[in-house]
């Protein structure tokens, strides 16, 4: 019992001693950065520091977080910004981490994804002298935490952006090259029906914008042309999204478009099975089938980031979304695959040009 | 029998300690300095009130669900599915928080709590405990096998089910004001389900070493058969046991939904119920033990954000540590031998 004692004491001692050394070392790098800051500034300018919360996905999630790293830490080549990363590994994680970011006085804290919505709602107020960007969130569903605090007073979220997507427009031109490849029968192997299909996630607007230009790209350029459209209820059901990718192949679709996460990676299996075609979405997912992966509508996560941070250092951020579309880069669509005919390749540019110059006007509603 | 005594402090200790050696060496192979990564650790969970209250905030889930699996531990069983419980009680304890309406803070809380933890008891009780009771069905399996079913209901309902709040985002509506548990310290995540998570740790104590029916569970635990043939009712020991262990599970959802999360929402990858099964072996079953053991895996993750934002190490590193934990306490057999080698030479001198 007393050795009990005795070793509990000796531990309790030797936790004490660490935590007042690290206080202590702690205390040295406050100092160190201090000077270095300082030198910095002899030089010019402050050095504006960018910190970046994942999601739960981690940076290796081949989507959202893993291109928002990408766009990082090419802010930190071009731009000479100081960045940081953290990851967060639960749900509970997202306020500590946005809030040791701000604490240490960092000038921008970037929060990837609408998971993280709630925790930006909650501490962004706190830190006023702190700028908030949210990925693919916009600015209104920060102030209202997605609509349940509809009383939130804006004047204390005036340091908040949101980033929105216009991905109606890289859908639309998805749509296109579908239309015009049925049309053409551009592609070896396809079944003849002039149908083509999609697998949605969840009927959320993120996931609808892509799918509602998808419908008017292929009417645009096919009318009679028919979109089969299923949602499978889920982002994390590949098998699901197989299943629901083979049944509109058997009713006579050569191309489905996935806009469904996860679960859409299921299509892209089911393509490769059936030698038929799917369209990627959110990055460029090409290279989980050369073959089939026709081309990929693709999301700007890493522009966004990018121009976020730009946005600081220019001093132009402000409150209120930053639109990403495709005039500025921040949609468009990946690489298409090698069976595609230069000719239907040099319509879709046509399309995007006309999209850019206005000539084109496309709705995120979806036609069900 | 003091030596087993600090046998029983000393394992887990140096356990820990070595993980952390490992851990150190892993940290310079992936070409970082350990001393800062270390430093940063220890910074991040201990280094001011705020990061203090982050180690605690992790803690009190893991305290409570710990203190369920060790209970489990002491009466012979394996209750795996802290995991499930933890999440029927996070969906009651949400549920009630914010369907109730008109009660006062006084009646609303204790009934949301009260709900979580009865909701958990339940799900370990009813079925796992029952069927291990009467047909000998084993723990490990059923309650494994439950936690499945609790993850998947709770992502039906916020995912498109009854529970889901207006809007896409998978979550439930927030509880209300009524049955938020306070923070304890203003201005973080920290509740006072620190306070409850302390008393759950005495009154298990209490019970346990206190109580007929806590000498009947560690009696159950040394040798069932020995029990039954002293006369013990063992079908309602365990089923009792679950039901207890279950309940602290379900009270650990209950603290984190209306203390921290204020809802229930897709948060499935936290893995407390999961973690707390290594919370119970390293605190040695122990109510202290646990506590101590529960505060540490809160500090590994409080301070996993400080490595990586202050010295550059991948978080992935804390889980590296986590993992080196987990393999030293199940190989605690060679720490104990090098123990006695020692002592038996010590003597020898």
């Amino acid at each position: 019992m007393r050795i009990k004692r005795l070793a509990v004491a000796a531990l309790l001692v030797l936790a004490l001693v660490a935590v007042a050394a690290c206080g202590g070392t702690a205390k040295n790098t406050g100092t160190q950065t201090a000077s270095e800051s300082g030198s910095e500034q002899g030089q010019g300018g402050k050095v504006i520091k960018v910190g970046l919360v994942t999601d739960v996905g981690g940076l290796d999630d081949h989507g959202f977080n893993e291109l928002a790293y990408k766009g990082l830490q090419k802010a930190a080549q071009d731009l000479g910004v100081q960045v940081n990363v953290v990851q967060s590994k639960q749900q509970s994680d997202y306020i500590p981490n946005l809030t040791n970011f701000a604490n240490q006085g960092y000038d921008l804290v970037i929060a990837v994804g609408f998971l993280m919505t709630d925790a930006v709602h909650q501490v962004a107020p706190q830190f006023p002298n702190t700028k908030f960007g949210i990925i693919d969130v916009d600015y209104n569903s920060v102030v209202t935490d997605s609509g349940q605090d509809a009383n939130a007073d804006k004047s204390k979220y005036a340091n908040v952006a949101g980033t929105i997507f216009k991905t109606e427009q890289c859908g639309y031109l998805a749509g296109v090259l579908a239309g015009l490849v049925e049309k053409n029968n551009a592609l070896p192997g396809l079944q003849g029906k002039n149908t083509v299909g999609v697998v949605g996630g969840i009927a959320i607007p993120p996931v609808d914008s892509y799918i509602a230009g998808f419908q008017q790209g292929v009417k645009a350029v096919n009318p009679d042309a028919k979109v089969l459209l299923e949602y499978a209820n889920a982002f994390d059901n590949p098998q699901g999204g197989k299943e629901i990718a083979l049944a509109e192949y058997a009713q006579g679709a050569d191309i489905v478009f996935q806009v469904a996460g996860g679960t859409g990676l299921g299509v892209i299996d089911a393509a490769k099975e059936k030698h038929l075609y799917a369209i990627g979405v959110d990055a460029d997912q090409n290279y989980l089938g050369p073959d089939n992966v026709i081309t990929s509508a693709m999301k700007g996560v890493d522009t966004a980031t990018y121009q976020l941070i730009k946005a600081v250092v220019d001093g132009t951020f402000k409150a209120g979304d930053f639109t990403f579309d495709l005039a500025n880069g921040g949609v468009g669509l990946g690489v298409f695959a090698k069976s595609v005919p230069q000719d239907i390749i040099d319509q879709v540019n046509q399309a995007a040009e006309d999209i850019k110059a206005g000539k084109i006007q496309i709705s995120a509603q979806v036609q069900k | 029998m003091t030596s087993t005594r600090a046998t029983a402090v000393l394992v887990p200790v140096l356990s820990v300690l070595l993980s952390f050696l490992v851990g150190g060496v892993i940290v310079v192979i992936s070409g970082h300095d350990p001393l800062a990564a270390y430093v940063a650790l220890l910074q991040g969970a201990f280094g001011s009130v705020f990061n203090l209250a982050n180690t605690l905030t992790v803690a009190v889930p893991l305290m409570l669900a710990g203190l369920g699996v060790a209970f489990t531990f002491r009466a012979g069983l394996f209750n795996i599915g802290a995991e499930g419980q933890y999440w029927l009680g996070s969906i009651a304890a949400a549920w009630v928080g914010y369907a109730v309406h008109g009660l006062p803070v006084w009646v609303h809380l204790p009934l949301a709590l009260l709900a979580g933890t009865l909701a958990g008891a339940l799900w370990a009780a009813l079925i796992p405990g029952v069927l291990k009771a009467w047909t000998g069905a084993h723990e490990v399996i059923t309650t494994m096998m439950m936690s499945y079913i609790a993850i998947n209901l709770a992502r039906y309902l916020i995912e498109g089910g009854p529970m889901m709040a207006p809007g896409y985002t998978p979550q439930s509506p927030a509880v209300l004001p009524t049955a938020t548990l306070p923070a304890l310290v203003p201005g973080t995540q920290l509740s006072w389900g620190l306070v409850l998570a302390v008393l759950a740790a005495v009154a298990v104590w209490f019970v346990l070493y206190r109580t007929t029916f806590g000498f009947e569970v560690r009696a159950a635990g040394l040798n069932g058969r020995a029990a039954r043939y002293a006369g013990m009712n063992v079908a309602r020991i365990i089923v009792l046991a679950m039901f207890v262990s279950g309940a602290l599970a379900g009270l650990a959802g209950a603290v984190q939904t209306l203390g921290v999360n204020h809802r229930l929402f897709d948060a499935f990858n936290a893995g407390y119920g999961y973690t707390a099964i290594v919370v119970a072996l390293l605190g040695k079953n122990n109510p202290w033990g646990v506590l101590a053991a529960a505060v540490l895996f809160g500090a590994l993750n409080a301070g996993a954000s400080a490595m990586q934002m202050q010295a550059g190490v991948p978080a992935h590193l804390v889980d590296v540590v986590q993992g080196m934990i987990i393999f030293f306490i199940a190989v605690d057999g060679i720490i104990r031998s090098v123990l006695r080698r020692t002592r038996k030479e010590a003597a020898q001198a």
